[in-house]
């Protein structure tokens, strides 16, 4: 993303203006983007004229339009899928960017739109969008900066198989894509093992043609090919890869499997199991500094400490405000889920978390709901800390009800007290 | 895409201008015969199945391999053959086991990858035998067969450090054990192999005893359900009988009965043929001519050749065009037997791995959320609400998480202890809302595909689901109710 202009004023209002690039600044911009916002950006609006003799024609006009934002909605590239029967290459075109769709009422009246008239804008690449916000907060700003940095990320492809499935995985900073789903049926050993290596044959032709179309290999934001699997699947479609390329002089292929390919171990076919990837000692000693590494490495400390000191590790946001108020967390781990809430109050009290914790030493992590680490959070409800000395809740659930009770108490005999004198 | 050419699809043409088998019988008169058929089978061979369980190399294809042989399944031709082929590579001793091992793959790395199935008659028990495989990582695959089964036996490895390594904390003796006992199996064979290799000594038999009998009370296992035996697969020891110069050694302390013996008293489960069909997809292959197979084990019901059958989840139905149960046509199958039914008139699109098979009159309902009661295994991580996890479910294996942790239960008497509890640690009962996820992110296809469940109260086997999380089996449970 590029930044075109900036200007906040001292309170914290101001307008930022952004050019995205590709499908990771649509996400960021998602998630800049709230309910109440102004955006201005370029727009196709469909203008209809009323001639004097009651004919109407109508045509499109390209126009910039500013909206009060009601509603964002985020498209994740599609993800294609090719079941047993169906011809691989028949499948959709895997160029289908991500994009977003905002909603809302028009705040600057214009020649073709008149004030107040609804209008979705869909936001393109490389066209600038200003943002309005009447309060920029910390989490805002700091996404902004985020964003910006040039050259930024890793990518990591991934080939996560499993007998007769295979998922074609992009990774980038804040995305985790997935390119294509295979799905072959491969008959079991049981029913006779010529027509078991007969559908493995068939499987891994699939696997490679996949790989050919949806694996961006040559390209070289991608650090690391991983194959993951349970099992020696893994290494049978390395193998077959590298002998396939071969056979048909694809030298491109070859240099690109031989260098970056890794072969990591993982324990299930799904998705998911993705997790194990970036935790794997292989991964994290070429990824450290990326995003993703870091979430996932957060998140297994979160549930090791769970383990192995239950009072150490927190969730809820109840729970772990009440921990921040005591100074507790030595690590905070926040979904940007949170963040996208609609009422502006939910939003500042989770950036007030943020902050508390940064004054007080702690470490933030926030998550990217597109990764699986992040979508893990999501269902541990989007919040948790690892603390630095242990606390347990009830302990402190009840001292805060004794709080409460001596605050009433206080009060009672304050007003007590008044009706006396 | 040169290599989908090879996928000889005939389906559209041909089948068409077939004609339908009849259906023979009406539904009360099949009925009849089939009570009939397994009352005359009491008396005499009684079916039963039976899934050969263990940690990595203890040695049960190759247990089983000798076992088929020794009871004349194997003839002499082929036992030479697989020698032979197996001395050619350098693994002579996998030759036992390459009857069972049948792909390349396994061959060469003398691992078994996939359950194999095999048939076996004794003097009263037709035995349907699966061998699973023992590698951590076909768990998966152990599962699906181990569902199918009513009976297990259990291949330890006496051998020196060996049977510590599989019966220490992440070793399969253990994880099958539990794996198999939450699968509703109750009676398990111990068949202490590769005596041999500790020179027939009583002691170490005597020691494997007394670790292993706590454990399996303490699983589930009743005493009078278990037994134990001791065996040399290589060279055939104790087997059927204890003849021979190799079994001298034994026969001087064990006068128990033999493999054979403990296996022709295996008591079957009782049959409910009266309850609605289900017929869950383990395995879909080509058949021989137009047909579809697949392989499966009925759990519950009863199926015959001309019935349409609806295929769930999804649109589709198909006809039985024939049943195969121990390579022979069958008229029909009932509940607990594990037969392969070659279906008509459907796109094997339609037929999947983890489908459902019912009758058109008795659908099976499907789910996406459902509430269980678990039992937390031995883990190492508690379990947390939103806990991303594996959800096992006959053949399924689909991606979930644990959306709620309703309370957790006195282990006793299932008394609520705590609700809404934080974390499930292990040993722990507990009552929870299980949800699966979609395979995307976000966006259209986010919504999860449902899969064929029933509550553990209307069907127990279609009601059994097991958890797993990173190669671990953490719960298992019973469905409580189908939420959605």
């Amino acid at each position: 993303m590029k930044l075109v202009g900036k200007y906040i004023n001292k309170d914290g209002s101001g307008h930022v203006s952004l050019r995205p690039e590709d499908d990771e600044d649509m996400w960021h911009l998602y998630n800049l983007i709230q309910e109440g916002d102004k955006v201005r950006a370029t727009a196709i609006r469909r203008v209809q004229n009323v001639s004097s003799t009651g004919s109407t024609d109508s045509h499109r006009v390209r126009t910039n339009l500013t909206l009060e934002v009601t509603r964002v909605e985020f498209t994740p590239a599609i993800t294609s899928s090719t079941a047993d029967t169906t011809n691989a290459a028949s499948t959709t075109a895997a160029d289908v960017t991500a994009s977003i769709q905002i909603s809302g009422r028009v705040t600057v009246e214009n020649p073709h739109a008149k004030m107040g008239a609804h209008h979705t804008l869909d936001i393109e690449v490389n066209r600038d969008v200003r943002i309005e916000k009447e309060q920029w907060d910390s989490v805002a700003l700091n996404r902004v900066e985020e964003a910006c940095v040039p050259g930024r990320g890793a990518e990591v492809a991934a080939v996560v198989c499993g007998e007769g499935t295979a998922a074609f995985v992009l990774l980038s900073e804040h995305l985790t894509t997935i390119r294509h789903r295979l799905t072959s049926s491969i008959p079991r050993k049981s029913s006779s093992s010529t027509l078991h290596e007969k559908g493995l044959n068939r499987y891994y032709q699939q696997l490679y043609a996949a790989f050919l179309r949806h694996i961006p290999y040559g390209s070289p934001t991608i650090k690391v090919l991983v194959f993951a699997s349970p099992g020696w699947i893994r290494d049978s479609v390395y193998d077959y890869i590298l002998k396939e390329s071969e056979r048909t002089g694809n030298k491109a292929l070859m240099r690109a499997v031989r260098e970056k390919g890794v072969r990591i171990h993982v324990s299930s076919p799904h998705v998911h199991s993705l997790v194990e990837v970036l935790k794997s000692p292989e991964i994290t000693a070429q990824l450290k500094e990326t995003k993703f590494a870091k979430e996932g490495i957060t998140l297994d400390r979160f549930f090791k400490m769970l383990g192995s000191d239950e009072m150490r590790a927190w969730y809820g946001p109840d729970h772990v405000a009440l921990a921040i108020d005591r100074g507790a967390v030595g690590t905070l781990l926040i979904s940007d889920q949170l963040f996208r809430a609609s009422d502006p109050a939910e939003r500042k009290k989770y950036v007030g978390l943020v902050e508390a914790v940064k004054d007080k030493g702690g470490e933030v992590v926030i998550f990217s709901s597109m990764h699986e680490s992040g979508q893990q959070l999501n269902q541990l409800t989007g919040i948790a800390a690892i603390l630095t000395f242990p606390l347990d809740v009830e302990v402190v659930e009840q001292e805060e009800r004794e709080a409460k009770e001596a605050e009433e108490e206080e009060r009672r005999k304050a007003e007590v007290a008044g009706e006396d004198s | 895409m040169a290599g989908l050419n090879l996928n000889d699809d005939e389906t559209e043409g041909p089948v068409v201008d077939e004609e339908p088998p009849k259906v023979t019988m009406a539904r009360e008169k099949l009925l009849e015969e089939a009570r009939k058929a397994i009352e005359a089978s009491e008396k005499g061979k009684r079916g039963v199945s039976l899934i050969v369980i263990g940690h990595v190399d203890a040695g049960k294809s190759t247990l089983m391999g000798r076992l088929l042989y020794e009871l004349g399944r194997i003839d002499e031709k082929r036992r030479v053959a697989n020698e032979r082929g197996s001395n050619k590579v350098g693994k002579g001793s996998f030759s036992w086991a390459w009857e069972l091992d049948g792909t390349q793959e396994e061959r060469e790395r003398g691992i078994t990858m996939d359950i194999a199935q095999q048939s076996l008659s004794t003097p009263h028990r037709q035995i349907t035998i699966l061998d699973a495989p023992g590698h951590k990582d076909f768990i998966p695959n152990m599962i699906s067969g181990a569902s199918q089964a009513d009976c297990a036996l259990l291949v330890v490895d006496a051998s020196t450090g060996e049977f510590e390594a599989g019966f220490e904390r992440g070793g399969q003796t253990r994880e099958h054990l539990l794996l198999v006992r939450s699968l509703g199996v109750s009676q398990v064979v111990v068949a202490v192999n590769k005596l041999d290799m500790v020179q027939w000594e009583q002691s170490r038999y005597d020691e494997i005893l007394g670790q292993m009998q706590p454990f399996l009370l303490q699983s589930g296992f009743q005493q009078s359900k278990t037994s134990f035996v001791p065996v040399g697969a290589m060279s055939g020891v104790n087997l059927v009988n204890r003849e021979g110069p190799d079994a001298t050694a034994l026969s001087r302390w064990y006068t128990g009965p033999t493999l054979v013996d403990l296996l022709d008293v295996l008591e079957p489960p009782s049959r409910n043929i009266t309850a609605p069909l289900r017929f869950p997809i383990s395995n879909v292959f080509k058949g021989q001519s137009a047909a579809y197979a697949v392989q499966g084990r009925v759990c519950g019901g009863i199926v015959q050749v001309g019935e349409r059958l609806r295929i769930l989840p999804g649109d589709e139905s198909a006809l039985v065009k024939y049943i195969e149960h121990e390579e022979e046509n069958v008229e029909w199958a009932a509940d607990g037997s594990n037969v392969t039914l070659y279906l008509t008139g459907v796109d094997p699109v339609h037929l999947n791995v983890g489908s459902v098979l019912c009758s058109p009159s008795d659908l099976i309902p499907l789910a996406t959320v459902f509430t269980a009661r678990v039992l937390v295994f031995d883990v190492s991580v508690p379990v947390t609400a939103g806990a991303s996890v594996e959800l096992f479910h006959q053949a399924h294996d689909v991606p979930a998480s644990m959306s709620k942790l309703l309370a957790t239960l006195d282990r006793a008497t299932g008394a609520v202890i705590r609700k809404n509890p934080r974390v499930l640690t292990k040993g722990a009962s507990a009552e929870v809302q299980i949800t699966l996820r979609s395979s995307a992110y976000s966006g259209p296809n986010a919504r999860p595909r449902p899969i064929p469940l029933e509550t553990f109260a209307a069907n127990k086997e279609m009601g059994r689901v097991l958890i797993r999380r990173e190669g671990e089996t953490i719960a298992a449970g019973v469905v409580l109710e189908i939420v959605s």
